[in-house]
């Protein structure tokens, strides 16, 4: 634990009755960083943020935000949290529910307010029942809701949920200017291909314990391919292929397949051999979803080694 | 850090008068007093000793006071039996709604305590029941006092019973719901509030004959009334609503419907309420949403 964590979880179980949600749980998050949850259904993730803002009790152990025991109301001050699903009345307005939640937190953040929605774009559906608008429109809006204001830390339950391509473009850059404007973002999703374009750092659950955390770059490994990015792809390939390459092309280069991953400067040494010109070529990496299914898989297998 | 509570209790109120059950209860409001007002004013021009040639003691004694103390018996029950329902429908949605719809958690997650989050949702239904009954029977003193000129026992007396009659219905129901699914907290509720007043009734008769009912339903009544007091509060508005110089008052005293409540009844029914309010606190805060 260091001393600037902002959130600070130490030894905590929860259980379900019978159902063991979090066992010996313990996590830092220090302030600034845009970090995820992942692991599957049922792993422990949204106890998890729920125990972050008092809305579960712990069984064991304790959970401090800025140094507060979730337990106080005042942790939660400078704190915005997005359930997964919630349904404001049909007959609210975003403005009026703006307002509502403006007078409650105390702060004048009409100018925030707008922004993102201009963010978000739904600038157009301030006077639109919630009960009249879309999946998307609503999810949008909440997040315009959510996260108006100034927040220290921002908690995102399936942030992406009901989203088209072009909303989850939208949120991407709305979790990265919050990160911008110093908010600690924390964001629980299934979506690993938008948490991967968009999280600094990763902790995986499963079965209620922490299997792995650390920065995304860390925890993928280096793959067997490499990507060369070349002008003449077709003359390349041929060179490669007659090393004993196998290749294909993609989008503007070629996919070289190494014997392992430890033959990279091998193939960077062919590369150079052939002679054609080339403007990059970099060791492809796992990707999160890649690391996700190892880790889980490891994950399974000592499990089953326990039971065994 | 900034009481966002009175915010929470505005914003509920809100939803509630949004619903179509406080809609129809408004409409049902309306429609009940128009009746009456038509009931009463046609009464009115009635002569009561129409018909008694030889004009029997009796009636030839009543005056306006009686045939208003009549008309409010005649609506009470009705106009009691819609606030019950009413306070009994809401009360046991608006917590279990908040929770269902996902709203709870968005609520609790914002910079207020639980006891806030509880008591600004909860007492919503309390305040809408409270205002629908106080226009009920305002409405039914108004007009009975236009035909038929009477004074009132004691207004202020009505004013607290209705709300302890009203508390002690909307705290059970309240605790119930987070105990019970909701329509079987509805159906408990109403089970007591009926077997409150049918004993309530009998209670009265028990305080004019003493002695003369079986032992067994002495302490029956006695700890139904003790169990659910929602029908003193509610003996209290009548009493209180009722004119204080009608000669068939002491006659009815015998049905037991015009009977004095006494204060300590009302200040046990909302000590009664808030230990129930309390409990249902203490399950709404170890609550997981």
């Amino acid at each position: 634990m260091k001393k600037d964590d902002l959130i600070r979880v130490q030894n905590v179980s929860k259980s379900f009755r019978k159902v063991l949600a979090l066992s010996d749980f313990s996590l830092s998050v220090s302030s600034g960083a845009i970090f995820s949850l992942l692991g599957p259904n049922g792993a422990g993730k949204t106890t998890l943020m729920k125990i972050l803002l008092g809305l579960v009790g712990s069984d064991s152990g304790s959970v401090t935000i800025f140094d507060l025991p979730v337990s106080s109301p005042l942790s939660r001050r400078s704190v915005r949290y997005l359930p997964e699903n919630v349904t404001f009345p049909s007959w609210a307005t975003p403005a009026i529910l703006f307002r509502q939640l403006e007078r409650i937190r105390h702060e004048s953040s009409a100018e925030e307010f707008r922004l993102r929605c201009t963010e978000l774009e739904c600038m157009d559906l301030m006077k639109r029942p919630v009960g009249k608008m879309s999946r998307g429109q609503r999810q949008r809006v909440a997040l315009s809701l959510v996260t108006a204001g100034k927040p220290e830390l921002v908690l995102l339950d399936e942030p992406s949920s009901g989203l088209d391509p072009g909303g989850r473009i939208l949120v991407r850059n709305l979790i990265r200017n919050l990160a911008s404007e110093g908010a600690t973002v924390l964001i629980n999703s299934h979506l690993l291909g938008e948490v991967e374009r968009v999280c600094d750092t990763a902790t995986f659950i499963s079965r209620g314990r922490l299997i792995a955390e650390g920065e995304l770059d860390s925890l993928s490994r280096k793959t067997g391919l490499a990507y060369i990015e070349t002008d003449n792809a077709g003359r390349m390939i041929l060179y490669l292929e007659a090393m004993g390459y196998s290749c294909r092309t993609e989008s503007k280069g070629i996919v070289a397949e190494l014997e392992d991953a430890s033959a990279f400067p091998h193939l960077t040494r062919s590369v150079l051999d052939t002679g054609i010109r080339f403007t990059g070529i970099n060791q492809m990496r796992e990707s999160l979803e890649d690391v996700f299914l190892r880790i889980m898989d490891k994950d399974a297998e000592r499990g089953t080694d326990i039971v065994s | 850090m900034r009481n966002g509570g009175p915010i929470l209790f505005l914003n509920s109120i809100e939803q509630l008068l949004r619903r179509k059950i406080v809609l129809t209860a408004v409409i049902a409001t309306v429609a009940f007093l128009g009746l009456y007002w038509w009931g009463v004013s046609a009464a009115s021009s009635a002569d009561l000793s129409m018909g008694h040639a030889d004009a029997d003691m009796a009636v030839a004694m009543l005056g306006p006071e009686d045939a208003a103390l009549a008309a409010i018996l005649t609506a009470g029950p009705l106009a009691a039996t819609l606030v019950t329902a009413l306070i009994i429908v809401i009360g046991s949605t608006m917590l279990p709604e908040e929770i269902g719809q996902g709203r709870m958690p968005f609520w609790l997650s914002l910079p207020q305590t639980r006891l806030k989050v509880y008591l600004s949702i909860g007492l919503a239904p309390l305040a809408v029941s409270y205002a629908l009954s106080l226009i009920l029977f305002g409405g039914i003193f108004a007009i009975t006092s236009i035909y038929f000129p009477f004074t009132a026992r004691n207004i202020p007396f009505v004013l607290v019973s209705m709300l302890a009659w009203l508390t002690v219905m909307w705290a059970a129901v309240m605790l119930l719901s987070l105990v019970v699914k909701k329509i079987a907290s509805m159906l408990i509720v109403f089970f007591l509030a009926s077997v409150a007043s049918l004993f309530g009734g009998l209670y009265e008769i028990m305080q004019l004959f003493p002695g003369d009912a079986p032992k067994a339903l002495e302490t029956i009544t006695h700890t139904i009334i003790y169990v659910f007091p929602a029908d003193r509060g509610y003996r209290g508005v009548i009493y209180g609503l009722i004119p204080a110089d009608a000669v068939i008052t002491e006659n009815l005293a015998f049905f037991g419907v015009t009977a004095s409540v006494p204060s300590i009844h009302l200040v046990y029914a909302f000590i009664w309420s808030l230990v129930l309010l309390s409990i249902g606190y203490w399950r709404f805060r170890r609550m997981d949403f």
